[in-house]
């Protein structure tokens, strides 16, 4: 099974529905139009078999209104005034059209009426002439696709209030329906606020207190810059970009969901790039292009290479089955590069390009033929006719020096298997010998040859003479070990032999010796052979001296049966000398050392990339309905149309860039995003970092800003911020500053009343959010406060497991070949290391982010859910991860302030809150610990812990819990 | 305001639920009861920006229901009708002989032509004389109570699809289940259980595993709660021992402090009521949750009803009789699942159908009898079927012990019963060799406009704004309600 148990009985759940409910025209009145009304409803019901792509079913295209009155096969589709006689209407509503089972709604149908009845009324005069990727004017002018303009910085009444540009831009509107800003929020507040924004942390307690004790004007200002300087920095704003990169450890795809190797230094090179307030166009560049700007070879690569090429994990993050057999090799290889175009173009475009891939967009004007041109930019390097399987795209980043090392090793280990083959074959030819034993003398000569003869080339009576001695037929070097137990038998066998030989040579002797002495001496005799030697009577000493035989044993028996004790030295040397060839100790040791010399190699490390193989450039087809097995027309590379026809300007991509080893197709085309003039670029990414600020974007929707996305609530904010952030080179970090040293980001939180009449959404700003933290963040602050948390960045991933109860924690898996849990391994400190490097396995997500709403990458993250359902509160009150971190936090607590309640309480209010507890919650929270000690002492559960620490805990535990804990104000 | 109290004495939870009378509880539960639409006072603002509040508190619905619970038994992998439900003649007069037709088969490489009789002999039951055939013992019993559906038809050719064909009503993966449209139409009768339950098998969850249970893209709100099919049935429902009871009820109390004292200063904020209560609700889940687990409640006889003293049937008795537990408790969809691939008997179906069969007969009959024993049959909807049936041929042609059937998708069974339905009747028919429904045939999306009418709602209405469309169950696909069945 997938193995993921959800819990997820939820009980209240709120959801920022980012929809756009098309007005609904139905109950519109006055004059319909062909361009505002019907022609979306045409485009979903309609136009992919009237009109689309050069289709045009029954000679009938509904793409312009005198086209549909032109009408086809059938006569006229529409008679203008008259719905009644309308061919389009009675068949739709006759359910023959749309065909198979699809309907179209009523309410749809009455617009259609509706319009033709009134004439059949368009807006503006159709063209003359349409072709197969024909735009409708008001497609082209739709707002996401204009060019960012420089709108000046309006003018406000209260120009006290403004900070930064930005404020004028909200305060503008806020003073239009007569509101302002709220009052600055307090400096706790506002630390609190900015180490979560900034790093995903909570202050420490000495953070926070430079902060708090820093009088100067510019002591917010100092803290934002040394936030941004905080090496965590990018650890969180990295976090935010593998969202929409769909970063995951795990190759997903099947149930098989294989490990990812090596995904992780892609994790790195972003957690880098934002560290080092890489320029976001370079930063674009290097993940889509990284490749192309490298000189093939990639061998010995330098660090600026190295880093280039790693970036183009950005393209690799797509689920990705090909690697673990696929039932349909085709469809999951096409899997790959549809998923591919998905995350780049509602990463880096904000647009559901997909939704092109079977027949043109049925909101947006994406053509179903650029679908394809896209899809040409990508396919050298995602070729599904020449696909490489993951292992052999990565590229070794062993250098030359190093494999020259590394060779020199393996040529020295490969001299001792050598030798170690020699003697296998010495082995394997004593082992025949000793086999051929059993063969009667007859046939030995001729299974030797048998033996010795390739198998292919034995005639069949060879075969069959093999056959009949199994124990020859079957020996090979994979099977000599087996032999040593043969030996080891028959060496316990001859052993056997000469104990029993000894034995009864023994008593033969012992029978001869008595029968020769004289009845009435017998006893005496008996007594002698008995009785200890130093104590022997005169008498017994003489009768032994007249039968030294008496004393015969095993170790003397070659005094009286030299005969007899040198067959048992006989049996004894065989059963030696079998033991003696024992051939598994003898080779394991040349393997070991073959294993020694290969651990002294430097270790071979790899990168996922995504290169081309230069001079192997396919060709690009149109999928008919989507489906790879019916390729249509050719398409060349090209960007979006509706983009290309706004910009007039004439942007080209090259099939070929004769300069370049690859295709150069990538390298032109985030050229063109990132030349300063696209509209999307600057204005995606800026509403992004807005999001992560203000809870919320300017565009609701950050993947979609298309028709079905949500329209900017401040355009000429997004347009203004958009066109100062590439003005000022992509600095993310300027950003950031610009927006957090903005009124705006400084406000309250609080609800007010007169406010929440006007505003109740808060999508004018006038205050800040209320914002729960997210899964990393709450997981990572936990550990943080315990002061367990590891702080060093990168490497490989933390591994998840499955623990006894199906819970996914962090942890190394001890499960055998049937799925058995075996004994639990014990972690070490990686397990307080911070979420981003936990393996982010899509099949088994980390339980505690999970629950707290981590994406799924399916392929990538849009936008994160904020949920609140009981499972969350039940893994608070009752989790394994919960009750261990109350624990450790209790201990630090106890170690830190040892023996005073209330400055245990309050460093404890500090690390949680960033705030001194009020006299109040102190007097409350050391009346609850007391209780519980009380409690504690009276429980009959045997623990390893006091009362005292149990208590701690449970309180400790309460903070973890709590709305002030886990939610940012 | 709605606000349960508790009358039983000895709940661990009352010192808690008590603390409500401070106004955690009317703040917290009167935000949850609240179906406040939010809209935008200022015509300037887009309504759809708002935060739309879901929850689960019982809705009207478009009619009168009947049916007013449901407990589905998924029988994954294609039960084979013919062998069970579905007496063919033909079957037995070609058997060993050529089939006379077109078959579409999955497996070509173990394809034949060569009919497959059933080596299993049917007979007629009941007043009604349904036919069943010997594999059935326990059904046999019920037949006066069931439907037997014999023209279920998904037409696509693989588990996957036709999975999903009857969870979501569309053959493609992302649509809600039917445990989602129904929690989400009709909320939840239940304060403190989950609304939408699924019990997964030991044997591991059917083919697309959390796909059987999704919301989809409705809220996550009515996602399918597992059960687990071992101890603990419901991860992190319960503290460790030291730390149960008293200590956590203090907790909480204290907890509680801290979060009043917090949404005080924040008034206003729904998602921090809601917190709180979430944490309310947990700790009521916990003793309804495992109270409505605990089996040891009940009666030898019951148990002995759901074949829970058998070992071939008793892990499946279990899972039904919990099953009963919680639609008694108010849970509106329980799903019991068996396990991957369960019902595939492409191979050695001579020995491995009566085993799975053996599985399951006894308890899901008895489920039918304790429903009705105790009136509960009436609104409670009872399903068990899966996604699709066998082929008439066989496949695996290497002798008679390692024969088996493939899929059809075409023409399969499953019964229903109770929920405002007639006894006693079968539905439908396949052509003469069972391959292909021919009479009254039966699609997904009738099936589900069925169901959906006994519990009161026109499936089409009960809609979901998504993209800017309005979604349903049906998704404007052709469908019917079978009104033949419904008493």
């Amino acid at each position: 099974m997938i193995g993921r148990l959800f819990l997820a009985y939820a009980f209240s759940f709120s959801l920022c529905l980012s929809l756009a409910q098309a007005a609904d025209p139905a109950k519109k009145t006055g004059t319909l139009s062909f361009e505002k009304d019907v022609r979306k409803i045409l485009k979903v019901h309609c136009l992919h078999c009237h009109g689309e792509v050069g289709v045009k079913e029954g000679n009938l295209d509904l793409r312009l209104m005198r086209l549909m009155v032109k009408g086809g096969d059938s006569g006229p589709a529409i008679v203008p005034g008259k719905s009644g006689e309308s061919e389009l209407i009675s068949r739709v509503v006759a359910h023959e059209m749309p065909p198979e089972d699809k309907h179209m709604p009523q309410a749809e149908i009455e617009i259609l009426k509706r319009w033709i009845d009134q004439g059949a009324q368009t807006l503006h005069p159709e063209p003359e002439k349409i072709e197969a990727d024909y735009l409708a004017p008001d497609d082209l002018a739709f707002w996401s696709f204009q060019p960012v303009k420089n709108y000046p910085v309006p003018k406000v009444k209260n120009s006290k209030r403004v900070k930064q540009p930005v404020d004028a831009f909200l305060l503008a509107k806020l003073e239009a329906q007569g509101l302002s800003f709220s009052s600055q929020a307090s400096k706790t507040s506002l630390a609190r606020r900015a180490f979560y924004d900034l790093t995903g942390l909570p202050p420490t307690p000495e953070e926070l207190k430079l902060f708090l004790d820093d009088t100067n004007a510019n002591a917010y200002e100092k803290l934002i810059d040394r936030l941004l300087a905080s090496k965590h920095y990018g650890e969180r704003w990295g976090r935010h970009w593998l969202d929409v990169a769909g970063y995951a450890d795990s190759e997903g795809y099947n149930t098989r969901d294989a490990e990812r190797p090596w995904a992780f230094r892609y994790r790195d090179y972003v957690i880098r790039a934002f560290n080092e307030d890489k320029p976001y166009d370079q930063f674009l560049r290097e993940q889509i292009a990284g490749d192309e700007m490298v000189k093939p070879p990639y061998k010995n690569l330098n660090p600026t290479d190295l880093e280039k090429l790693v970036a183009t994990g950005f393209l690799r993050m797509a689920p990705d089955g090909t690697g673990s057999n696929p039932a349909e090799k085709e469809v999951a290889k096409n899997q790959v590069v549809t998923d591919t175009i998905n995350i780049v173009s509602s990463s880096v475009l904000g647009m559901t390009v997909a939704c092109a891939q079977c027949h043109d967009h049925k909101y947006d004007p994406i053509p179903q033929n650029d679908y394809y041109r896209f899809r040409a930019i990508f396919e050298p390097a995602l070729d599904w006719k020449n696909w490489r399987a993951p292992v052999s795209r990565r590229i070794s980043i062993m250098s030359d020096a190093d494999r020259k090392i590394a060779n020199g090793f393996e040529v020295e280990a490969k001299k001792v298997l050598a030798e170690r083959t020699k003697l296998v074959n010495k082995f394997i030819d004593r082992t025949l010998e000793r086999e051929l034993l059993v063969v009667p003398k007859e046939k030995r000569e001729l299974t030797r040859a048998a033996y010795k003869t390739v198998s292919k080339k034995r005639t069949k009576e060879q075969v069959a003479l093999l056959k009949s001695f199994p124990r020859i037929d079957r020996l090979s070097a994979g099977s000599l070990y087996l032999y040593d137990r043969t030996l080891v038998e028959q060496s316990a066998k001859a052993t056997q032999e000469s104990k029993e030989l000894g034995k009864t040579l023994v008593e033969k002797i012992e029978k001869e010796t008595l029968s020769k002495i004289p009845e009435a001496q017998k006893q005496i005799a008996l007594a002698a052979k008995k009785a200890d030697a130093k104590k022997r009577t005169e008498e017994q000493k003489k009768i032994i001296a007249a039968y030294p035989a008496l004393l015969v044993s095993v170790s003397n028996l070659a005094k009286f049966d030299p005969k007899g004790a040198a067959q048992i030295q006989h049996l004894k040397d065989e059963a030696k000398r079998l033991t003696g060839l024992k051939t598994v100790a003898v080779l394991k040791k040349y393997a070991d050392d073959a294993a020694k010399i290969r651990t002294k190699k430097p270790k071979e490390e790899f990168i996922r990339v995504l290169t081309e193989v230069p001079g192997k450039v396919p060709k690009t087809f149109f999928f008919n309905r989507g489906d790879f097995e019916q390729p249509k027309h050719e398409l060349l590379p090209a960007g979006l149309s509706v983009i290309k026809s706004n910009l007039k300007q004439s942007v080209e991509i090259p099939s070929k860039n004769k300069t370049l080893p690859t295709t150069g197709r990538r390298l032109a085309y985030i050229n063109y995003l990132t030349n300063g003039k696209h509209p999307l670029t600057a204005r995606v990414f800026v509403n992004r970092v807005w999001l992560h600020h203000f809870g919320k974007g300017i565009v609701a929707s950050p993947t979609d800003f298309g028709k079905l996305g949500i329209p900017p609530t401040h355009l000429e904010l997004l347009d203004w911020m958009s066109h100062d952030f590439v003005a000022h080179g992509w600095k993310i970090k300027r950003l950031h500053k610009m927006l957090m040293t903005s009124t705006a980001y400084m406000q309250r939180s609080q609800r007010s009343n007169d406010y929440d009449q006007v505003d109740p959404d808060n999508l004018l700003y006038g205050r800040m959010p209320v914002r729960r933290l997210e899964a990393e963040t709450i997981r990572d602050s936990i550990i943080a406060v315990t002061g367990k948390l590891k702080t060093d960045l990168y490497g490989q991933p933390v591994p998840v497991k499955e623990d006894e109860v199906g819970q996914i924690v962090v942890g190394i898996a001890n499960v055998d070949t049937a799925g058995r849990q075996k004994k639990a391994l014990k972690m070490d400190d990686r397990q307080f290391r911070r979420s981003i490097y936990v393996a982010v396995s899509r099949s088994k997500p980390l339980a505690v982010l999970d629950m707290f709403d981590a994406p799924k990458m399916e392929p990538n993250c849009e936008k994160r859910a904020s949920s609140t359902v009981a499972p969350q509160s039940l893994l608070m009150m009752n989790s394994g991860f919960m009750l261990e971190h109350a624990a450790y936090f209790a201990d630090r607590l106890a170690k830190e302030r040892t023996g005073n309640k209330s400055d245990q309480v309050k460093l404890a209010w500090i690390l949680s809150y960033g705030k001194e507890p009020s006299a109040e919650e102190l007097k409350q929270s050391v009346e609850f610990i007391d209780l519980q000690i009380a409690q504690f002492k009276t429980t009959k559960v045997k623990t390893n812990k006091t009362p005292e620490q149990l208590a701690l805990a449970t309180f400790c535990q309460a903070l973890l819990s709590s709305n002030g804990f886990l939610y940012l104000d | 305001m709605i606000h349960q109290t508790q009358t039983t004495g000895t709940h661990t939870r009352r010192h808690f639920l008590a603390s409500s009378s401070m106004g955690i509880g009317s703040v917290a539960l009167s935000w949850l009861l609240k179906q406040d639409p939010l809209l935008a006072k200022d015509p300037a603002i887009r309504p759809e920006l708002v935060n739309k509040h879901f929850d689960l508190i019982p809705k009207p619905t478009h009619h009168a229901p009947k049916a007013k619970a449901m407990i589905s038994m998924f029988m994954q992998g294609g039960p084979s009708h013919l062998d069970m439900f579905d007496p063919k003649p033909m079957l037995q007069k070609y058997d060993g002989k050529k089939f006379p037709g077109d078959i579409k088969y999955d497996n070509a490489a173990q394809a034949s032509s060569t009919v497959l009789g059933s080596p299993w002999k049917f007979s007629k039951h009941g007043e009604c004389g349904t036919e069943l055939s010997e594999l059935l013992p326990g059904l046999s019993e019920v037949v006066d109570d069931i439907v037997v559906m014999r023209s279920m038809h998904t037409s696509v050719n693989n588990h996957g699809q036709s999975i999903y064909a009857m969870h979501t009503g569309r053959i493609l993966a992302g649509r809600p289940t039917l445990g989602s449209w129904l929690t989400y139409g009709l909320g939840s009768e239940s304060e403190n259980l989950p609304a939408y339950i699924a019990m997964v098998d030991p044997g591991g969850a059917p083919v697309l595993g959390v796909n059987n249970w999704t919301n989809g893209w409705l809220p996550s709100l009515y996602q399918g709660t597992v059960i687990r099919p071992k101890e603990p049935r419901i991860l992190n429902l319960n503290a460790p021992p030291h730390l149960s009871g008293k200590a956590q009820e203090k907790y909480l109390d204290f907890l509680v402090k801290l979060n009043q004292r917090h949404l005080s200063q924040h008034p206003g904020e729904d998602d921090l009521s809601a917190r709180i209560a979430s944490y309310e609700l947990a700790a009521k889940m916990q003793t309804a949750a495992t109270e409505a687990l605990d089996l040891s409640k009940e009666t030898k006889a019951t148990q002995a009803l759901y074949g829970i003293d058998v070992p071939e049937s008793a892990e499946f008795g279990k899972r039904c009789l919990i099953s009963r537990r919680l639609i008694e408790r108010g849970v509106r969809f329980v799903q019991i699942m068996t396990g991957n691939q369960h019902w595939d008997h492409h191979n050695s179906m001579r020995t491995a159908l009566p085993r799975t069969c053996k599985r399951v007969d006894v308890p899901s009959a008895g489920l039918v009898k304790d429903l009705k024993q105790r009136g509960l049959l009436d609104e409670t909807l009872v399903h068990w079927g899966g996604e699709m049936g066998r082929l008439p041929v066989i496949q695996n042609d290497a002798g008679i012990a390692k024969q088996g059937r493939d899929h059809n998708t075409y023409g399969f069974s499953m019964w229903l019963a109770g929920g405002g339905l007639k006894g006693g009747m079968t539905y439908g028919a396949t052509d003469e060799f069972g391959h292909h429904a021919v009479v009254d045939k039966v699609s997904p999306s009738d099936y589900h406009a069925t169901l959906m009418h006994l519990f009161g709602m026109d499936a089409e209405r009960l809609t979901f704004t998504r993209n800017g469309a309005e979604q349903s169950l049906i998704d404007r696909q052709v469908n019917r309600i079978v009104h033949d069945i419904i008493a």
